[in-house]
């Protein structure tokens, strides 16, 4: 742990006392707002919502916000204007998709009349109810939705920092470093190794290095078929793991080796000028490319807020995504401790929407709706073969539940693959549309 | 403090309006959907290979709901693991809700 880290935390937990002393001293007004349920006076929709970024979870709160209660003053705080998704960045690393096919914008959430801020969020203080921006200007807020994404926790595999990810990239987060990685491929010699390197749990998108393993394979047989596919892993289950390795015995062979954690699979240092990595164990592996999947926590602007815990995540109120550290500040996404649902973009939207109708209910002095979300990740093994996880997710005696679900069945035929790939682009389009309204 | 909370609410819900009832049961169904918009678009209006939900007929949408629910369809992909999360009553209030939004659009 570095000595930043330790500041931050110092900040948290003083913050984290102000908190409480907050909490208790708006319970009376709380109860207040409660007993005048039904009348026009406990309305307050012109209140002003801030939200920080503008992924899956940030801007589909954002627009769910503006659609459920349109006198709201809703402001998106989010650097880019241009944003690329991690879902379907693996078919750019493997050819079959453009950059600009998973480029999204915020025109939408603008003709819905969201306020959209393209700069960073630097700082929150939950007592001023102040956001500071990166531009040097500051916005208060009523209520405050941040959904921060991850962080690469540097340095938490020895040797691996900022500049090696420049040598080796994580590709974690999709835009230069899909860029980079993906040249990286195209200029590899034909018979060498894409060796990834998988962290343990929780990360986003658990089953993301496995598709991205999948498709790099995919590319490879058909343009350096003597190369081979390495996944070092930190763990010995992974999501889908069955679905997985049926799928590369039946289209990979034996291009795609995994190696577990029990198989001295976890690595402990990366030497990214070499693009060598060490296992636990002492194993160097030599790779032509090497793509690490760094551990990682909670984006940046949650540490400052005081809504992060020792594990680096977000703990929220199940029924409403709210801190349960922060007063009025709600979380969504990856950042969150939301377990059984995953770290997914699915998941993000749908907490999305469950935090922007608490808010809406907040504000109206309601009680917060029953909430309730779906999760489904689909992930090619090539583009002829797709499997997925579905799920539905209720609160069962305070937490959230799994309350279906399942995989892809084991003996599915060749037609059904087929038609799941095809379901992963139609997932892509809706998803991707219903988050920014932007047609791919 | 938590059943505090309760009996306040005990004692108010016979006097709110009707109406009120109406709007948080409209609320309630509205977040309930909001969830299949991921694969069917916003409002349920998206149709490509993932075929519009928004603007069919409630009988059908119904229909099919329940046959995801309660057979093991083999055609079917993930839609049997979906639809066994909710209850019956929800499903019908899922498919009175889409059926009762306009056109779906083409992409």
């Amino acid at each position: 742990m570095t000595k930043s880290n330790f500041k931050n935390q110092g900040l948290n937990s003083s913050r984290r006392d102000l908190l409480k002393l907050m909490g208790a001293a708006s319970a009376l007004p709380l109860l207040g707002a409660c007993s005048s349920l039904g009348g026009p006076a406990s309305k307050d929709l012109s209140a002003r919502v801030v939200v920080v970024g503008g992924g899956f979870g940030g801007a589909t709160a954002a627009k769910y916000l503006k659609r459920n209660a349109p006198d709201l003053d809703v402001t998106l705080v989010e650097p880019n204007k241009v944003f690329y998704t991690c879902p379907f960045s693996n078919l750019v690393l493997a050819g079959m998709r453009t950059m600009d096919s998973i480029s999204h914008n915020y025109n939408e959430l603008r003709e819905l009349g969201v306020r959209v801020v393209h700069t960073t969020a630097q700082d929150v203080d939950p007592v001023s109810r102040t956001v500071s921006l990166g531009d040097g200007s500051s916005i208060r807020y009523e209520k405050l939705l941040l959904s921060p994404g991850i962080d690469i926790r540097w340095n938490a595999i020895e040797g691996y920092d900022q500049a090696a990810a420049e040598q080796a990239p994580h590709a974690w987060k999709a835009g230069d470093q899909t860029r980079l990685l993906r040249r990286q491929i195209e200029a590899m010699d034909d018979g060498g190794v894409f060796v990834l390197t998988a962290p343990a749990n929780p990360f986003r998108c658990p089953p993301g290095p496995y598709e991205r393993a999948s498709l790099v394979a995919h590319y490879l047989s058909q343009h350096k078929p003597r190369s081979k596919v390495l996944i070092l892993d930190a763990k010995d289950n992974f999501s889908k793991q069955g679905l997985f390795m049926q799928g590369w015995k039946d289209v990979h062979g034996d291009r795609i080796e995994w190696v577990g954690l029990s198989g001295d699979g976890k690595v402990v240092r990366v030497d990214a000028g070499k693009r060598e990595v060490e296992t636990e164990f002492g194993t160097i592996h030599k790779a032509s490319v090497l793509n690490v999947v760094p551990p990682q926590k909670a984006g940046f602007i949650a540490d400052r807020a005081g809504v992060t815990n020792e594990s680096g995540w977000v703990p929220v109120d199940p029924v409403t995504f709210e801190s349960t550290q922060v007063k009025d500040i709600y979380v969504v996404g990856d950042a969150t401790i939301a377990a059984p649902m995953p770290k997914s973009g699915f998941a993000a939207n749908a907490q999305g929407k469950v935090a922007a109708a608490a808010i809406i209910a907040a504000l109206e002095g309601q009680r917060p709706l029953e909430p309730s979300w779906a999760n489904t990740c689909y992930s090619l093994i090539n583009p002829e073969y797709g499997i997925s996880v579905a799920a539905v997710y209720r609160i069962q005696e305070g937490l959230i539940h799994e309350s279906s679900g399942g995989v892809s069945p084991s003996d599915a035929n060749a037609t059904f693959r087929k038609l799941e790939a095809d379901y992963a682009s139609g997932w892509y389009s809706a998803i991707t549309q219903d988050t920014w309204g932007t047609r791919r | 403090m938590k059943t505090r909370f309760a009996l306040t609410f005990a004692l108010l819900l016979p006097a709110l309006p009707a109406l009120a009832d109406d709007q948080a049961n409209a609320a309630q169904t509205a977040l309930l959907a909001a969830s299949c918009a991921n694969c069917h678009g916003t409002d349920g209006k998206l149709a490509g290979v993932i075929p519009a939900i928004a603007n069919r007929p409630a009988t059908a949408l119904e229909n099919q709901l329940m046959e995801f629910k309660h057979s093991d369809s083999t055609r079917a992909t993930v839609m049997p693991r979906i639809a066994k999360g909710y209850s019956d009553d929800e499903l019908k209030a899922l498919a009175q809700y889409f059926s009762r939004i306009g056109s779906a659009q083409q992409r």
